[in-house]
């Protein structure tokens, strides 16, 4: 039995600012990304006209018009993500291997648009019961991981972890769990969010509250995990190692007054040290944090301290967010994945070591401690 | 770390009784816990009845968080969980200071909050609804309500897997313990019923108009219910340190995925999970006294279900009981339910029976399902099935601590 590291040995994603490891890579790279014109995209009233969204992503572009009409777009953006990154690795999956490999998808809770579209048509149909029976797994948080599984004929643990900002680390701590404990050799991890209306709405109302005024996003970003020993054998070479995944709750003293402004700085800084070490690193080798900073000044600088405490000034910041938008779960991911992106270029950040960090307005907290490295030349 | 792991606090907050004493003279009285429809104006449905919770009282049972900042569901969670550790005995001080999480499983999470936004949002507009509501959306609120009831500052992790979510974070929270990462575990589901599911399973044909009647030769499906279910896991050698009394050892689960149809069951994928369960819990079919059912009392469930049973145990499997027959469907919950009544029966020596129970089901495989009365037994290995949309089988295994 192992509980060590695990690897990622590919990966996928779609964000708006770009679209598959390589395209995201560049983009991160670059610093590239910025949010389209959403005014056309939904009939209901949306609170801006600009958001970090995949204005013209079609799921039949992707994976062809057969079963696939009846898709909610979450399941779709997971299902996008998931393929690419089946695509990405060298990890061979078929039926001798499928009853092995799963899948740990994290959303914030599920395809928000389509439960909410359920229920307002037993509301406004004739009649109650009216709804469409097509379309009711799409209602359900299960959907994105289900039809994955489907689709990539993958028979092992299929798991959905709800856990908003902190769901990809939770996801990838699942992971790391199932792997350790020789449930699955092998599994999908990431996180997915769609962006709707009703998320548009909930992103501005969390951000005139909080004193931001990021825009909502939206993409998947899913990961192939397996066990670093392992890969390591088999002379296979990562993109990276996730050499800890450290998380908790952050419990308010009073929970009368608790709001979500209450720091949670020291329970994140707490969380950072147990990350590294567990991983068995010093603070001066991380080279960049991503972080989960969204323009809020207020949290932002509870994250900040935290991180500051623990690390210094001395790592690079990225801020995916600035060119992601505040996706929700999706950005959990697209804060592993912009690391790997750098990674995937620059040969001069081989075997470095950087962490991630999180936080959602509840107080639960995360940190993860990755090593990455370039693709290409061995 | 391999340590052993054992059950000593049952948190149910279900419609046949609060509480485990209530719970358990329930499940042996064969009590029903369905009722018209009152927590949303179910006119319209043709299909009023569900397993609603009218008795649960949050402010009677929660410490510290405050029932108004919480979903329903969320409160189910914590309800349960407050009601667990108070079974359990530990020293409530003593736990928040430990390295002590919860995995709380559900199916909706907190949808009946975005189904009022949603109503409400038909006559203000997206724009004009309640801002405070929009922020108890999140699912993972389910877990953190658990967490900052008891004060618990270890993982609080929510596993949206659908009808099987409880027996996802059962096993979780037995490997957590099992390998040392954590403590202390507060481990189950909540769910809240709804509009929006009510309908979609009437529209799937899968709702059942007055009784819920799992295995039955004339059964029509589930009846929607709610609930939260909480079971409290720690260490044998931390259980037997503070002298707790062991309902039951946590022996090991299954996990698998049909990866074939969103909503159809599949009978071989369901026997390989019964089987991986088994192996990984170390134990024989032969050795398992009782199976508490998934059993929702559709057509389809319940002959698949049992006609895996009888691939993996032969002609004769153990009884097999429905405790949905009493609770109604609570969805995310549900296997939380079967585990405490498993619990209780090996504790206390005793099965739940399907009650409505009439006539066998030529269709399907001879089974015995404890037809209506509760049976006193042995029970010293117990299975419970949980299967979900989108083909998430999930089983765990508790036995006899001895």
């Amino acid at each position: 039995m192992s509980t060590g590291a695990i690897a990622i040995t590919g990966w996928g994603v779609l964000s708006s600012a770009g679209i598959g490891a390589d395209e995201f890579a560049r983009a991160v790279t670059a610093g590239r990304g910025s949010a389209a014109d959403v005014s056309e995209m939904f009939e209901e009233p949306v609170p801006r006209q600009d958001a970090f969204a995949l204005v013209d992503f079609k799921v039949r572009d992707y994976l062809g018009r057969k079963g696939t009409s009846f898709l909610d777009r979450s399941t779709s953006l997971a299902m996008v993500a998931c393929g690419q990154a089946l695509a990405d690795t060298d990890l061979v999956v078929d039926d001798s291997n499928n009853e092995r490999v799963g899948i740990a998808l994290g959303t914030t809770a599920g395809s928000v648009k389509s439960t909410s579209d359920y229920s307002r048509d037993t509301f406004v149909q004739e009649r109650p019961y009216l709804v469409n029976p097509l379309v009711f797994p799409n209602a359900v948080m299960n959907c994105a991981a289900g039809q994955s599984a489907i689709r990539y004929r993958l028979r092992g643990v299929n798991t959905t972890v709800a856990g908003g900002a902190l769901a990809a680390l939770s996801a990838l701590r699942y992971a790391r769990n199932l792997i350790g404990c020789g449930y699955a050799d092998a599994l999908l991890v990431g996180t997915t969010e769609e962006f709707s209306p009703q998320v548009a709405w909930a992103t501005h109302f969390a951000m005139e509250a909080g004193g931001g005024d990021l825009a909502a996003g939206e993409g998947a970003a899913v990961f192939v995990v397996e066990d670093a020993d392992a890969v390591r054998e088999a002379g296979r070479r990562p993109d990276a190692e996730v050499l800890a995944i450290e998380v908790g709750l952050h419990v308010p003293a009073d929970e009368a007054t608790a709001g979500p402004e209450t720091d949670f700085s020291e329970s994140l800084a707490g969380c950072v040290v147990r990350a590294l070490s567990r991983a068995g690193v010093e603070p001066g080798e991380v080279w960049a944090v991503a972080s989960a900073e969204n323009g809020m000044p207020l949290t932002d600088g509870f994250e900040d301290r935290a991180i500051r405490a623990v690390l210094g000034d001395g790592p690079v910041r990225l801020r995916v967010k600035e060119f992601t938008g505040e996706s929700h779960s999706a950005s959990g991911a697209f804060q592993v994945a912009a690391l790997l992106a750098r990674h995937r270029a620059d040969p001069t950040l081989d075997g470095r070591v950087s962490v991630v960090t999180t936080r959602t307005s509840d107080g639960a907290i995360g940190a993860a401690v990755l090593r990455g490295w370039s693709r290409g030349v061995e | 770390m391999n340590r052993r792991v054992v059950i000593t606090g049952l948190g149910p907050v279900s419609s046949i009784g609060i509480g485990a004493r209530e719970f358990s003279a329930a499940l042996r009285a064969g009590r029903s816990g369905i009722s018209p429809i009152a927590s949303f104006d179910a006119a319209g449905f043709p299909h009023y009845m569900a397993g609603e919770v009218p008795a649960f009282d949050p402010k009677s049972i929660l410490q510290r968080i405050s029932p108004d900042a919480w979903g329903r569901t969320s409160q189910f969670a914590a309800s349960a969980a407050r009601l667990a550790v108070e079974d359990s005995g530990i020293d409530p001080t003593e736990l928040s200071a430990a390295r002590a999480g919860s995995s709380i499983g559900t199916t909706g999470g907190e949808s009946q909050v975005l189904e009022r936004l949603t109503g409400d949002s038909l006559t203000v507009g997206f724009a004009g609804v309640d801002r405070e509501l929009a922020r108890q959306v999140p699912a993972s609120r389910l877990a953190v309500a658990v967490n900052r009831e008891l004060g618990l500052t270890g993982e609080a992790i929510t596993l949206s897997t659908a009808c099987s979510a409880s027996n996802y974070a059962l096993g979780y929270a037995y490997d957590q313990i099992h390998t040392g990462d954590l403590d202390y575990m507060i481990a189950g589901g909540a769910d809240s019923v709804g509009r929006w599911s009510h309908a979609g399973f009437y529209r799937l044909g899968a709702l059942a108009e007055k009784a819920c009647a799992p295995f039955d030769r004339d059964r029509s499906g589930i009846i929607t219910g709610e609930g939260g279910a909480a079971l409290f896991l720690e260490s044998l050698e931390s259980a037997t340190a503070r002298g707790a009394r062991v309902y039951a050892e946590v022996l090991g689960y299954g996990l698998n995925c049909d990866a074939n149809h969103m909503v159809a069951p599949d009978p071989v994928s369901i026997a390989q999970c019964m089987r991986l369960a088994h192996r990984n819990a170390g134990i024989k079919a032969d050795e398992v006294d009782y199976i508490c059912a998934h059993g929702t009392g559709t057509p389809a469930n319940d002959a698949v279900e049992a006609k895996a049973a009888v691939e993996v145990f032969g002609e004769r499997p153990p009884p097999i009981s429905s405790i949905k027959s009493m609770l109604g469907h609570t969805m995310g919950a549900a296997s939380g339910f079967s585990a405490i009544a498993s619990v209780l029966g090996i504790a206390e020596s005793f099965i739940p029976p399907t009650i409505n129970f009439r006539n066998p089901d030529p269709q399907i495989p001879d089974i015995d399902p404890v037809p209506n009365v509760a049976r006193e037994m042995t029970v010293n290995i117990a299975q419970v099935n949980g299967f979900a949309f989108g083909g998430n089988n999930a089983i765990t295994i508790f036995g006899r601590y001895s």
